[in-house]
């Protein structure tokens, strides 16, 4: 008798322990695929107070398709009146060799780049062109460190400024690990990428998407199930630019080589 | 094949080849902190009735006043768009460390303001009553129109002047200590961001206010030929030697401690320690001024000398460290702005002499508080109770 | 003053502390933008300020509406997918109000124009077409010569 009710106890443990594991395996496993993917930007929104229900806007970058043409950081001069020697975005070439890495970005990739030191090229395992811009982050050290309330996050994920408020203080420049805003030198105050937001509520693409010859920049919302952007973040294979930060970016880059910093 | 982790050339980020925060960020701190510090002294009598630092108490508070007057006027110089400065107090943004200055120093001037004006209140009713006209319409508005002096409100005003302190010291700290805060919750900037940053800047911050005190002290002496206390000096030398040991221990404290835990922070910090900041940090902050400080108040403090050596020797003492802090603050500010956000490549710094971040704009900010308060001095006896040395 | 207490200074200190307490409460309602978000932290016409910049760029179908048959032309072409705008400048340039105000030309036909995306670098993609000036077609090529006295812009296979 007793033994009998001692196996079947056990068994039915054993068959409970085992629904248990699967059970936290199966959680485990959906929540470490659904999670990243549908909700990367989420994750960390701290200053986000105000989310739209109707877009949440995301950017990624291939980093395999950048041929470092520059075209999108003349445009995006062209369309913002970027000064000369600041940048809203531009573009880094990462040289990996057997000694180490070249990284160079002459005038921000404006006019292109020029072929390497021969000496470089012999020793070179892979490159890549990496563009560059405001990560636009979930959780944005700039918009905490603003003293007034000139920069801020938006419902549907832009982070812009102000100019009628911003004072010129730069807390923000400093507080940005991205070195992703500076101080226009004409305007005297804080400026950085501003996602073409002014482009985007007329239904267009910001100027660098547009331009892009080769699918390296994409523009999308997160909100379309369908859209690009969706599908790629599903796949999981995405990842943000200093990560250690907790900044929660919602530009993703795509085999981004892990030298890029 | 080595390992693959150096970089081999200086890459620089191309948004960060300005250092954004120069000289006036340099000075705002330095002049805050000699605030704080010159209170401190103060309220070593008024609150802690510390009866040897009697003769320097309200002369304390009004150099901490003339410092005051002119806080602000370095960030005004700094931001770009200065006309715009009042929307600290209209939107302040109360995440940012920077939002509590407005409310901070305003608030913190009038609980100065108003210290001082208990103090000298009975030079002022004397004067009100001994002028006529256009001055006495001065005195008088100094007065708020009140031109008698009950017997009763001394006592009142000492009362008040006492509470007034002790808000002020706690004050006179957040008004320093948010700057300390300000870099160090910048987790972007390897150089800035430690939870030490805070209190390095606030201790420094006495060491600085003691110091400035000390000469200025001699100074005014020596100018007005008057007899020097030189049983207060060697105490206030002492807690002038004490207080940067402190201060000197805590640098030190946040040097190792980065260099011991050699992360990621390290990487880029020992390459700017041995490079652009190699004179001014290793030599300068932590070296040879640290060591000959300690060293001259150390013989100043600790020797049986009561006089003219001793004055000499506080003296020398005190302007190393004026200068030690001066550099601390260069280093803090410039320094963590020289390192790329590349992690790869370190930015150079351009010294200006004119300019709004010049030097020259620098030198003369920096010499209105003492200009000040030498104009003060020409209508308050400073170093004079109003009405006799009574208690 | 007759007979003041040893108050009166005091409550004068008082009044005119308060009066500018008032005042400063005052300024401060006046002063605050009516559109600010007191929650997010912004002030909220700042988006319909960022939203009324005006377009520098048009994107390629805005140049169909005066160009239909080049447009048309080109889709068939291998640069199709290319921005017009960034060889031609941007729209804001070339077009305001509807009126032309300058020729929307290629901004250089020097070699640079097409080397600066065709140019072999390290760093772009193995399968994106790139040359150095030693392309083996090439072996008859004069100093100096450009791109487009042989090839087509819109099209540039040989």
């Amino acid at each position: 008798m007793a033994t009998s009710e001692s196996s079947e106890t056990s068994s039915d443990q054993d068959s409970r322990r085992r629904f248990l594991k699967y059970a936290a395996s199966g959680a485990a496993t959906i929540l470490m695929v659904y999670i990243p993917g549908a909700t990367a930007g989420h994750r960390y929104s701290r200053i986000w107070k105000q989310r739209s229900k109707e877009h949440q806007w995301a950017y990624i970058i291939d980093a395999d398709k950048c041929i470092g043409w520059g075209g999108c950081v003349r445009a995006c001069k062209r369309e913002n009146n970027v000064p000369d020697g600041v940048f809203r975005t531009w573009i880094e070439r990462y040289i990996v060799t057997e000694d180490g890495v070249y990284v160079d970005s002459p005038n921000g990739g404006l006019g292109g780049f020029h072929q390497a030191d021969p000496e470089i090229q012999k020793k070179t395992l892979y490159a890549r062109f990496i563009p560059k811009m405001c990560n636009h982050c979930a959780n944005p050290p700039c918009v905490q460190v603003c003293p007034v309330g000139a920069t801020y996050k938006t419902p549907e994920g832009f982070v812009l400024i102000d100019h009628d408020h911003c004072l010129g203080c730069a807390y923000c420049v400093q507080a940005c690990p991205y070195s992703a805003r500076f101080i226009n030198p004409v305007l005297k105050k804080s400026d950085k990428c501003s996602w073409c937001y002014h482009r985007i509520k007329k239904g267009k693409l910001p100027a660098c998407v547009e331009a892009c010859p080769t699918g390296a920049r994409k523009f999308g919302d997160l909100n379309d199930p369908e859209s690009e952007v969706s599908e790629i973040l599903r796949e999981g294979k995405w990842s943000v630019l200093k990560p250690h930060m907790h900044t929660g970016p919602t530009c993703f880059y795509v085999e981004l080589p892990k030298e890029v910093v | 094949m080595a390992p693959p982790h150096e970089a081999l050339v200086n890459y620089v980020f191309p948004n960060d080849v300005h250092v954004w925060w120069s000289l006036m960020i340099v000075i705002y701190p330095y002049i805050t902190g000699l605030i704080a510090g010159a209170f401190v002294v103060s309220a070593l009598y008024h609150v802690l009735n510390l009866k040897q630092f009697k003769p320097i108490a309200n002369f304390a508070l009004v150099t901490a006043f003339c410092f005051g007057l002119f806080a602000g006027m370095p960030l005004l110089f700094h931001l770009g768009q200065p006309q715009r400065a009042f929307e600290i107090y209209i939107t302040p943004h109360t995440t940012s460390a920077m939002s509590v200055f407005g409310y901070v120093y305003g608030g913190y001037m009038i609980v100065l303001t108003i210290e001082l004006w208990l103090i000298y209140r009975k030079h002022f009713v004397r004067k009100a009553n001994e002028t006529t006209g256009l001055e006495r319409l001065i005195w008088s508005a100094l007065c708020l129109g009140v031109n008698t002096y009950h017997p009763d409100s001394e006592k009142l005003d000492h009362r008040l002047a006492r509470i007034l302190a002790g808000i002020g010291i706690p004050w006179a700290c957040l008004l320093h200590g948010y700057v300390g805060f300000i870099f160090g919750s910048v987790k972007a900037i390897s150089w800035w961001a430690t939870a030490l940053q805070p209190i390095i800047f606030l201790s420094s911050a006495i060491v600085s206010g003691i110091a400035v005190l000390l000469v200025m002290y001699t100074v005014v002496k020596w100018t007005s030929r008057a007899p020097y206390d030189y049983t207060m000096l060697k105490s206030l030398a002492a807690i002038l030697w004490a207080a940067f040991i402190v201060d000197w221990a805590l640098e030190i404290l946040e040097l190792v401690h980065v260099w011991y835990q050699d992360s990621h922070e390290w990487e880029v910090i020992r390459p700017l320690l041995q490079g652009p900041l190699y004179v001014s940090y290793v030599w300068g902050q932590v070296g040879i001024v640290s060591v000959a400080a300690t060293l001259v108040l150390g013989v100043a403090v600790l020797g049986k000398g009561n006089g003219k050596g001793m004055l000499y020797l506080v003296n020398v003492g005190s302007v190393l460290l004026l200068i030690q802090v001066l550099l601390m603050r260069f280093n803090v500010v410039v320094g963590g702005q020289l390192i790329s956000k590349s992690g790869r490549g370190f930015v150079d710094f351009h010294w200006e002499f004119l300019g709004r971040e010049g030097l020259l704009a620098a030198l003369v900010l920096f010499s209105m508080p003492f200009i000040t308060y030498y104009v003060i001095s020409r209508f308050i006896p400073i170093f004079d109770q109003p009405a006799g040395q009574a208690k | 003053m007759i007979n003041p207490s040893p108050w009166s200074h005091l409550y004068r200190l008082g009044i005119l502390l308060g009066a500018a307490f008032v005042a400063f409460l005052v300024i401060k309602a006046l002063a605050t933008p009516p559109s600010w978000n007191h929650e997010a932290w912004y002030r909220g016409d700042a988006l319909i300020d960022m939203a009324s910049q005006p377009l520098a760029h048009g994107a390629n179908e805005s140049c169909r509406d005066c160009h239909e048959d080049a447009v048309k032309k080109v889709k068939k072409l291998k640069h199709k997918k290319l921005s017009c705008e960034g060889c031609h400048g941007a729209l804001a340039d070339h077009v305001q109000d509807g009126d032309k105000i300058a020729d929307a030309k290629v901004i250089t036909e020097s070699r640079r124009q097409c080397l600066n995306c065709h140019a072999e670098l390290i760093g772009k993609p193995k399968d994106f077409p790139q040359f150095t000036m030693a392309v083996n077609k090439h072996k008859t090529i004069e100093e100096g010569a450009v791109c487009l006295k042989c090839h087509d812009a819109h099209d540039p296979t040989p």
